[in-house]
């Protein structure tokens, strides 16, 4: 069953078009990122479904009816805000039932509600404090919890982590997608954060400009870009963009790279698919993980180590290829100091190309 | 650099002390005149201690001072002050905070056009509008009443009380008020319910504001009332002004203390709001 439909929505402001013409299904239960950078449009997407702006043209729609002239208290969706939103002078109880309260739900089943939210937040303890005696967490927590207490067809959630450390993000994400998966309701998440979008969407909207640039599953996002926008957007260290030639050497298609050690031809594996583009420009995309280090049998291209950033699990050697920058992750005993070369290839299975021209992804 | 430091500090309280003493002088002066007998003024010097200390110039202000031709003293006047303050300070405090939650939180087409109207209040004398503000008053058949005073000082004082709420609300965050409309909540109950709890420091400045703005108001009182529903600060004048044998210095001074006592008991019960409140708007909701 499909759970939200955005179809053709258009949002402008004057002359301003901020959303122009989106187009969205999900299926019940499925977790929905809107990732973008900030001004690409997906808070105003976001208030769109919840029903606090309305969209110049278009139609949202929830469950299996249209919620354009449906007041947003009435769509039967639970929205969890940026700045958690918690109404200050009340206390945590208070909080969670102010929608309650306002809906009519009997004193009874307030409480019962009450308590199993707190129960699967673990904010029992935190329940007759005013929300300025919580911690960050404490705070997203009850911002939760009042979604919850709602248990609505809908969750909306704008940028709900943004405000935390590091580390406490990292943890209410794993609680979050964890949540998820208990309570199978749907949920549209909206995040600047590339990472967030990776880890816990189902289906992930890529948005800039007010359209949407790709809408897929984390893997066709991340495997597959659509675009250099979002291949550059999606992953980190960023994918790197080489400058090539399409060139045909010996019946097979590939391009020439040349580092500050010396020049190869790297054949692409199905190379055909891009024949109509042969003695073109392109971009190659390569991420930093699909360079690898060469095997000693292995033909390979000789690199100079610009610059090397230990993660621990991991290090970033920075280096040249075509005169761009490039970035390649590698173990960090197989990585050389600055100033060594290394024996580099990469695995072209994976590597894309992009016209230069429209940014398009080819094949 | 310590001894320099040490001078530095005492030419501070220094200078501080003398400010404080220049203008509790004028306060002391009539304390002290208050409680004095006539024939102690008469003989005495203006900043000396009282030699025995008398309340009749208090009694005969309250109560049997000569303001014109009656001699009921200033009870009366005091009276109607407060029958007019209460009203006009409740109802253009509840009015601007409605106007300020209305173009701070539901903006609307033109709302900020509104807003500019509306601040044009502050700006305006009143000397400017005693005219036309007459002749309305005598259309609403107000004129000469308290209910027309407290009418009067609602109208004007609405610019400003809109402007305090209309300022400290826009440091709300509006998804504060998106959260309650998505719980449900409508127009009043979210201002009842969520913002209003929300007011306390900027009630208590608009409250202790309008408070002193309409008790010492002397211009409308003067001009929109008479006899029997004269405020405070006409019957101070009529009181000072009244000409007898002699001066009454000590019973002027009680008066002009009586006069003064209200806004004075209320900065000093609520002052600690008013700083806080003023500053409450900077600080992050």
């Amino acid at each position: 069953m499909g759970a939200l439909a955005i179809k053709n929505v258009t949002k402008r402001f004057g002359d301003t078009h901020i959303l122009k013409g989106i187009d969205i299904n999900i299926d019940s239960g499925q977790f929905l990122i809107l990732v973008g950078p900030s001004g690409c449009g997906k808070s105003t997407l976001m208030n769109i479904i919840a029903g606090l702006e309305a969209p110049t043209s278009g139609e949202v729609q929830i469950g299996d009816r249209v919620v354009n002239d449906v007041a947003p208290k009435d769509r039967d969706i639970a929205m969890v805000f940026q700045s958690y939103a918690l109404y200050p002078t009340m206390n945590v109880r208070q909080n969670i039932a102010f929608g309650m309260e306002t809906r009519g739900v009997p004193r009874k089943e307030q409480d019962e509600t009450i308590a199993r939210v707190a129960k699967m937040l673990q904010i029992d303890h935190l329940l007759d404090r005013k929300p300025g005696q919580l911690s960050g967490g404490q705070r997203q927590r009850v911002a939760m919890g009042r979604a919850l207490a709602r248990n609505p067809t809908l969750f909306l959630f704008d940028e709900p982590l943004s405000n935390l450390d590091a580390k406490l993000r990292v943890e209410m994400r794993t609680e979050i997608k964890q949540l998820h998966h208990r309570l199978k309701t749907t949920i549209v998440y909206v995040t600047h954060d590339q990472i967030e979008a990776m880890t816990l969407g189902d289906r992930i909207a890529v948005m800039k400009d007010g359209v949407i640039q790709q809408f897929g599953s984390p893997e066709e996002i991340y495997e597959r870009p659509a675009n250099l926008f979002v291949a550059g957007f999606i992953g980190s260290p960023s994918m790197n963009f080489i400058d090539c030639h399409l060139a045909e050497q010996d019946g097979a298609v590939g391009v020439s790279l040349q580092s500050e050690g010396g020049a190869r031809f790297v054949s692409l594996p199905d190379g055909q698919r891009f024949a109509g583009h042969l003695g073109q420009k392109v971009i190659l995309g390569v991420r930093p993980e699909q360079i690898e280090v060469a095997e000693e049998d292995e033909p390979a291209l000789l690199c100079k180590v610009h610059l090397t950033e230990p993660t621990g699990p991991d290090t970033m050697i920075f280096t040249q290829i075509n005169g761009k920058e490039v970035i390649a992750r590698v173990h960090p005993r197989a990585a050389g100091r600055p100033g060594d070369s290394m024996r580099l290839k990469l695995d072209l299975g994976k590597v894309v190309l992009f016209d230069p021209q429209s940014e398009a992804r080819l094949g | 650099m310590d001894n320099q430091n040490k001078l530095w500090r005492i030419a501070l309280y220094g200078v501080l002390l003398y400010a404080a003493v220049y203008y509790l002088l004028p306060l002391y002066v009539m304390v002290t005149t208050s409680v004095k007998s006539m024939d102690e003024i008469r003989a005495g010097n203006l900043i000396a201690l009282p030699m025995s200390i008398t309340f009749d110039a208090w009694s005969k202000a309250w109560s049997s001072a000569c303001t014109g031709v009656d001699c009921g003293g200033l009870s009366g006047y005091f009276w109607n002050s407060v029958k007019m303050v209460i009203p006009a300070v409740l109802i253009s405090t509840s009015l601007g905070a409605i106007n300020g939650y209305v173009l701070s939180k539901w903006r609307f087409r033109g709302s900020e056009l509104t807003f500019a109207l509306i601040l044009f209040g502050v700006f305006i004398p009143f000397q400017v509008v005693l005219l036309p503000m007459a002749q309305t008053l005598g259309w609403f058949g107000l004129a000469r009443s308290v209910a027309g005073l407290i009418f009067v000082h609602v109208v004007f004082g609405i610019a400003s009380t809109t402007l305090f709420f209309r300022n400290y609300y826009v440091g709300i965050p509006d998804e504060l008020i998106k959260a309650a409309r998505l719980d449900g909540a409508g127009f009043w109950r979210i201002f009842f319910k969520v913002v209003l709890p929300m007011s306390t420091p900027i009630v208590m400045v608009v409250l202790i504001w309008q408070f002193t703005q309409i008790w010492n108001d002397f211009l409308f009182g003067v001009v929109f009332s008479s006899g029997d529903s004269q405020p405070i600060t006409v019957g101070l004048n009529n009181l000072a002004n009244t000409s007898t044998s002699v001066k009454e210095y000590n019973v002027d001074m009680a008066a002009a203390i009586i006069a003064a006592l209200p806004t004075i008991v209320v900065y000093v019960l609520a002052g600690k709001y008013f700083v806080r409140g003023l500053t409450a708007g900077a600080v992050k909701g």
